[in-house]
């Protein structure tokens, strides 16, 4: 028998979707039975507690949580929520119900061994419930109570052998694509490159200094998968600089139809027959491709790699071997002056080895926008304030004309007094002799 | 360092009138010679000293001396 | 309860603590076929909706089935997907960044079991625990935010919304019928930490009444510098107010310059921000993050307000379902849904929907608002 009546949550237990209220009640029950015999660290029936508030939320409309600051692990300023509920009384389960993000792996690959260890960490000292992964990327584990969290800090370090997320103005756990791991796009080692400037940068990621949040996203291909461009204020793409790889007889055999187009993406409709000339060269976004003769030809000078001709046919088109990528600065989500894109500050690197290369950019702009950037303001916010051309010359980018849409519109052009002959002193007396008053 | 962290201690109780938390940048003023990196140290073993502590909003994050400040009383932890 | 040690010592918090260790190493977790081809992938397909195969230049091939599944899990289900991946995958699996597990096995032979045991999983309550899906021209599962399960600021639930929406689009999550991906994203208040402003359909928590003012407890809960620093417009002030004839010390909201973005609330919790009747969902359409043909693009509001309708947002989702089926109707292959919009115009785009465009639509926050006007006469009547 529950605990509350939840006559609007369980409205969303029927449907074909996998429903959240019957997993929870499920881990009620589970926890009532408590089948291992555990000494629970937290409320039993925290789950029922949290359907019980869900539901009320679901009457009146309106959140009854409040946020808390101050609790954390000790020495880190990041990877605890603090959670407590409006109406504890009502509520004794959930009263204090903090969340503990853990650093997820690169690529979200697990063992059930691992799995299961964190699941018995978290019967023990926790609701029970967690969110896989949380939107930036963490393991997210939802609701426990203060005297907890050193335990579960303490046996996440000793036995799982694992660490916490970012929250705050720290740098957030880094996410990455899955990459090279199963996927024949990506241009360079993502879950190596999160892994390796995750573990550089941990003292950044537990202890904030920054002016605010920064993110860290690694894509393999523009196909943006983990949306780096969109979601981070450090956005890594992979991309690459010689000819897109072509096998003229695949090209063929999409033509005569022996091979399905995007790689199958597409067959719940009938579409017609493959037309090369108007799926893809027609869709080339700068013009870059010709099909002759029999031959597809592409202009690897005219290609800007958006990744449509490969995407459409991958057993005939491979990404070139002139890999790396491209890293663009500044993605937020809208608050304050509206939403913001990552722009492309350095067009290049080779991402490899130990990433030196990439390291050196985010120093440079770590050094700058904590000097510069005014408190809750966001990478992207900085550059819009002090301009691309501050960043570039920060990061010791050579302006090119990859770095914009489009220049200027207008001839308030800042010059450096460097820049003029001759400076800005000029002798009044000197001008007077040319120019009466 | 003891300087700096007491050049940080008296900063933070010459405002506790108005308020207890303060902006990692708000501390920068008080070391004009310094990088950012190395005031974050100094904050850092305060904190681990357990002079400080931090207050976060989940979004951005504060300092401010232990156990000071109304938060603390709101948030009626022991 | 009897309190059970983990070994942590409460009096000496450094003794034996283990810090700054970051993540396992990826690799520890990688299944064998996947170790052994990594960087050496060249193709991959996808045989069914839900179901892929990659292929490596060794021969060797890596069977996917995704699955859908509800970012709030239980550990009994993580354990259930546990026992799954050791039954078909050799203890491997993998989650994607929309929420989705993958279950991989290196053989065609097992992929038929695999199938058939995942879809036999139901909750008590009826749905599906793994249901297949999540591939190609279709929906896949929706990113989102914590919502009333946990969050302090949203305007929306996450969780109820999101399988409202499943719900009613689900036969495109298990099917490929769409001229191109649509991905689908809900944040719970406009800060959006689920960022969906680069989705092709997005779902936005707002607030529509400025903060209330708890006044008898506003110096006591509160610093007030703090709050009124929090406020990003500059809508919050210091102020004095009479209560009960004294004088106390207390915050004045400038309402009209107020955005509702509930950051004052989170540094006081005496200017709660909640209400039942102002708030409610925006829907916001084509945006991507892809680079694939076209650039990337924000998503725009096409419909100013719903109401919150608990249980199941029956307004929210039928707006999307058409949404969906108008896209799928009349846009041509490859095209997003952004792209689509873009080439008909907008104009075109609330016709066929029937959305009423009122003033709410017309942008006029900041610098952004003056490049969204048209100035041209180019338009369609």
């Amino acid at each position: 028998m529950a605990k509350h009546a939840t006559p609007m949550l369980d409205q969303l237990e029927s449907g074909p979707w996998p429903s959240f209220v019957s997993d929870i009640k499920q881990e009620a029950a589970n926890r009532a039975a408590n089948p291992k015999g555990l000494d629970y660290q937290i409320p039993v029936d925290c789950p029922d507690d949290l359907l019980g508030v869900l539901e009320l939320s679901y009457n009146d409309g309106e959140t009854h949580w409040k946020h808390g600051g101050i609790v954390g692990v000790f020495g880190y300023g990041g990877g605890v929520i603090g959670r407590y509920c409006d109406q504890p009384e009502q509520f004794p389960g959930v009263a204090h119900f903090h969340t503990v993000r853990l650093n997820q792996p690169a690529g979200k690959y697990y063992t059930t061994d691992f799995l299961r260890q964190l699941c018995d960490i978290w019967d023990l000292r926790g609701s029970g419930l967690t969110n896989m992964h949380g939107a930036t990327g963490d393991i997210v584990l939802l609701g426990t109570t203060t005297p907890q969290l050193e335990e579960i800090f303490w046996e996440v370090t000793h036995d799982l052998n694992n660490d916490l997320g970012g929250s705050g103005s720290n740098l957030r756990t880094p996410a990455a694509c899955l990459g090279e791991s199963r996927c024949q796009y990506a241009c360079y080692d993502t879950q190596a490159c999160s892994y390796n400037l995750t573990m550089e940068y941990q003292d950044e990621l537990h202890r904030p200094a920054f002016p605010y949040k920064f993110k860290f996203k690694f894509d393999g291909c523009p196909n943006g998968c983990v949306a780096a461009m969109a979601r981070s204020d450090f956005s890594v793409v992979g991309t690459w600089k010689d000819s897109i790889k072509i096998d003229q007889e695949a090209v063929a055999a999409y033509v005569a139809g022996e091979f399905k187009p995007n790689a199958g993406a597409h067959s719940g409709k009938d579409w017609g027959a493959f037309d090369i000339e108007a799926e893809v060269i027609n869709r080339c976004p700068s013009a870059a491709m010709k099909w002759e003769g029999g031959k597809l030809a592409i202009d690897r000078s005219e290609c800007v790699r958006c990744m449509h001709c490969i995407n459409t046919m991958p057993r005939a088109l491979r990404i070139g071997d002139e890999r790396g990528a491209s890293i663009l600065c500044g993605a937020k989500a809208p608050i304050l002056d509206g939403a913001q894109m990552s722009s492309l500050v350095v067009p290049f690197v080779e991402a490899k080895d130990d990433f030196d290369e990439i390291k050196e950019v985010v120093e440079n702009i770590w050094d700058w926008w904590m000097e510069e950037g005014k408190n809750r303001e966001r990478l992207g916010e900085t550059m819009r304030r002090l301009s691309l051309q501050k960043l570039l010359e920060v990061v010791g980018q050579e302006p090119t004309a990859r770095n914009v849409q489009e220049p200027r519109h207008n001839p308030y052009i800042f010059f450096k007094e460097e820049e003029v002959p001759g400076g800005w002193d000029r002798d009044i007396n000197e001008y007077r002799k040319r120019h009466q008053r | 360092m003891e300087e700096a962290k007491n050049i940080i201690v008296e900063f933070i109780e010459s405002k506790s009138k108005s308020k207890s938390k303060f902006y990692f940048n708000d501390f920068l003023p008080l070391f004009p010679d310094m990088k950012p990196r190395e005031v974050k140290k100094i904050l850092s073993a305060l904190v681990k000293e357990e002079v400080m502590e931090y207050w976060s909003s989940g979004s951005t994050t504060m300092y401010g001396l232990k156990g000071a400040g109304k938060q603390a009383a709101a948030e009626h932890e022991e | 309860m009897a309190f059970i040690s983990s070994g942590y010592n409460p009096a000496k918090p450094m003794e034996g603590r283990i810090t700054d260790i970051g993540p396992r190493e990826f690799t520890e977790f990688l299944p064998p076929v996947i170790k052994a081809n990594k960087g050496k992938w060249a193709y991959h397909e996808i045989l069914e909706p839900g179901v892929l195969v990659h292929v490596g230049e060794s021969g060797d091939k890596v069977f996917t089935v995704r699955v859908g599944a509800a970012r709030l899990m239980s550990v009994t289900h993580i354990r259930e997907i546990c026992e799954i991946a050791d039954k078909h995958c050799d203890g491997y699996l993998r989650f994607t960044t929309r929420n989705n597990v993958e279950f991989m096995t290196d053989s065609e032979d097992k992929l038929a079991a695999l199938k058939e045991d995942l879809a036999s999983r139901k909750f008590d309550g009826g749905s599906n625990k793994f249901p297949v899906g999540g591939t190609g021209a279709g929906i896949s599962n929706i990113v989102h935010t914590q919502g009333w399960i946990h969050c302090h600021t949203p305007a929306t639930d996450a969780s109820g919304p999101v399988k409202a929406v499943m719900d009613t689009v689900f036969s495109d999550f298990q099917d490929h019928r769409l001229p191109a991906p649509v991905r689908i994203a809900l944040a719970c208040c406009l800060n959006m930490c689920g960022a969906v402003h680069c989705s092709d359909i997005g779902i936005v928590g707002i607030h529509r009444k400025p903060p209330m003012i708890d006044h008898e407890w506003t110096d006591q809960l509160c610093e007030i510098p703090l709050a009124v620093a929090s406020c990003p417009t500059a809508a919050v002030r210091p102020t004095k107010v009479e209560l009960d004839g004294k004088k106390v010390n207390t915050i004045a909201i400038k309402n009209e310059r107020c955005m509702y973005c509930g950051n004052c609330y989170t540094m006081c919790p005496a200017l709660p921000i909640s209400d039942g009747e102002g708030d409610g969902v925006v829907i916001m359409v084509g945006g991507k993050v892809s680079n694939r043909i076209s650039e990337p693009k924000f998503s725009k509001v096409v419909v100013a307000y719903i109401p919150n309708e608990t249980p199941r947002w029956p307004t929210l989702t039928k707006d999307i379902k058409k949404i969906v089926d108008l896209y799928a109707e009349h846009a041509n292959k490859y095209e997003r849904i952004g792209d689509w919009i873009e080439r008909i115009g907008w104009e075109k785009f609330f016709e066929l929907t029937g959305f009423e465009f009122s003033h709410h639509l017309i942008d006029d926050f900041r610098d952004h608002a003056y490049y969204t006007w048209r100035q041209t006469t180019q338009f369609k009547f």
